[in-house]
């Protein structure tokens, strides 16, 4: 019986009838990934862990919770102890981290079987997964074509049916934008929801986990293991968690959604614009409620986001000097030099790019220009945020301006015509509110996502409403056709 | 922006760049400056920064020991250290 494309239930339904065993799942997990190795989704895979993890729940027969024996990938910014973690990064190839995440510590707690680390941009810094050190993750719904990033190859790993979900991280659109381009769910939770405990960071006011799956309901489950306060992250949230399958079957009639009069889609691709209004029209069929509400200052989104996390990530990757772990370069004239050259060898041109402008953003003279304006301007769009949010339940976009294209196809000569991929995401994060990203029909045969905003902490209503129109539609059950990767 | 600036630039953030990729390196930290340049018609005139959503202070916990000593496996990841410190070049003559 094959596995692939099944939900974390109905793996679940399997598992509970015996029809197939904890280690046989986990195998052919794993077989899947061999099978379509040219994907390129995974940068290690955790064969032997996992199998003796496997055969110990088959042996303690306790099936407890509803990710006991769930095969799931992680993407390669969450530590993981004694498995390489690299970031896609050549600085950190050869990275063995003596912990593991709160986040995958937590899902594995629960039962859940981490078959190996998936690909992602370099440091998470890109939309198209090709700033990889690996090398870039292949669409599966289209050879040669982007999963989005910087999550690409979690959200390529599940729409390829490997496995149900995987994690990502998503800074400003790392989650939703690769599940838009691949076809599958993705929610970025509020921040703080999640510990960051032994996630790599990029940049730290931005950056939260999430999970990624073939559905919200399936997204939920992971949610439910991943969330909660961490006392060794002092940004994470001390705030209840609800079980958020409790209420996600809920009518959503009278709910009343939100459209940014800022974003003026009439620019997309007609057939963008066309599913828009579809889902749009769904969402009135469900019960909900259409507003226009004006966001004045969301335009301001990107230049702003461009501003502080590059100042972010070049203070938290300062930590990378070739001494204490990562890659050292040989031959070097004194300190100074070993750090330049570490440096210099260990990190991608994007990642460098990054750097470069987050040190003149935050150099002597230039600060309150740059850093404290964009952090200025953060406040503005978050009081935009809290005065709609007394009005409406959710905003809806689209997640991306477009469907995913093709490699080498955007930002080689610009990197602003790749950051303007970004435009529907990046505003949730400098504001820390939660969004999702939910599968709503093709464009020119490829994937494209529906993205709903909620307010702070309200995951719950997020996957409520995406789940009643995955109830009410088909889009999240399409299969890509991966003959061409065998 | 010159490239003296970017010069300076890369020394602090102690990055070497290509000789071959610098024009182009010059070029995209215009363009993107450009772009973020482009706030600076924002009126933030007595608005607070917000440099994190939460609005919050850091948590502080008790400071209790309450792990093993790990030197061992900490030096591990290192790509040279003796029994006790990680190595570098020699900094004092």
């Amino acid at each position: 019986m094959s596995i692939q494309f099944k939900s974390i239930t109905e793996l679940n339904e399997l598992l509970d009838n015996k029809a197939i065993s904890v280690s046989e799942l986990t195998q052919e997990s794993i077989q899947l990934a061999k099978k379509y190795d040219e994907l390129n989704c995974f940068v290690t895979l955790n064969e032997e862990n996992s199998s003796k993890k496997a055969s110990s729940i088959d042996r303690d027969k306790k099936n407890t919770s509803l990710l006991s024996g769930i095969p799931l990938a992680q993407k390669d910014l969450f530590c993981t102890k004694g498995l390489r973690t690299t970031c896609s990064s050549k600085i950190l190839s050869n990275f063995i981290p003596p912990y593991s995440a709160t986040v995958v510590e937590k899902l594995e707690d629960a039962g859940s079987i981490t078959i190996g680390k998936t690909n992602m941009d370099e440091f998470a810094m890109g939309s198209s997964n090709e700033t990889s050190f690996f090398g870039s993750v292949h669409n599966p719904w289209k050879k040669g074509f982007v999963p989005g990033g910087s999550s690409g190859g979690s959200a390529a790993a599940v729409a390829a049916g490997i496995v149900p979900a995987a994690t990502g991280t998503d800074t400003g659109g790392s989650i939703r934008q690769p599940a838009a381009h691949c076809g599958i769910t993705g929610l970025k939770p509020t921040y703080g929801r999640i510990s960051r405990w032994g996630m790599i960071a990029f940049a730290s006011s931005l950056d939260q986990a999430g999970p990624l799956a073939r559905s919200a309901e399936d997204c939920a489950i992971l949610l439910n293991s991943m969330s909660g306060y961490d006392s060794k992250d002092t940004t994470s949230l001390n705030s209840d968690v609800p079980n958020f399958l409790e209420n996600i079957n809920q009518s959503i009639k009278g709910k009343k959604i939100g459209i940014i009069k800022e974003f003026d889609l009439s620019g997309l691709d007609t057939e963008v614009q066309k599913r828009f209004d579809e889902s749009k029209k769904a969402y009135e069929n469900l019960g909900a409620e259409f507003i226009e509400v004006s966001l004045p200052n969301i335009s301001a989104s990107v230049p702003t986001y461009y501003s502080i996390a590059p100042a972010e990530c070049s203070s938290n990757l300062s930590r990378y000097d070739g001494v204490r772990f990562g890659h050292r370069a040989e031959n070097t004239d004194d300190l100074n030099d070993l750090y330049i050259k570490s440096r210099s060898e260990g990190f991608g041109d994007e990642v460098k790019r990054r750097i470069l402008i987050g040190t003149y953003a935050l150099s002597s003279g230039y600060y309150d220009a740059y850093y404290k304006k964009a952090q200025q301007v953060r406040r503005l769009i978050k009081n935009d945020f809290d005065q709609v949010f007394k009005s409406i339940d959710l905003l809806m976009t689209p997640t991306s301006p477009n469907s995913a294209f093709k490699f080498e196809s955007k930002g080689t000569q610009n990197p602003v015509e790749l950051y303007l991929e970004d435009l529907f995401t990046i505003s949730s994060n400098l504001a820390g509110l939660p969004a999702i990203s939910i599968p709503h029909g093709q464009v020119h045969s490829l994937p494209v996502g529906l993205q709903l905003i909620g307010n702070f902490l309200r995951e719950d209503l997020l996957l409520n409403a995406a789940h009643v129109f995955q109830q009410n539609s088909d889009f999240h059950n399409a299969k890509p056709n991966l003959e061409n990767f065998k | 922006m010159d490239q003296e600036t970017v010069r300076t630039i890369c020394y602090l953030a102690r990055l070497e760049i290509d000789q071959n990729k610098s024009e182009k390196i010059q070029k995209d930290l215009e363009t993107i400056i450009e772009l973020i340049g482009s706030l600076q018609s924002i009126d933030t005139s007595d608005i607070e920064p917000l440099y994190n959503p939460l609005e919050m202070t850091a948590f502080k916990h008790e400071d209790l020991v309450i792990s093993d000593n790990k030197k061992n496996k900490f030096l591990k990841n290192a790509a040279e250290s003796n029994e006790d410190y990680f190595l570098v070049p020699r900094v004092v003559e």
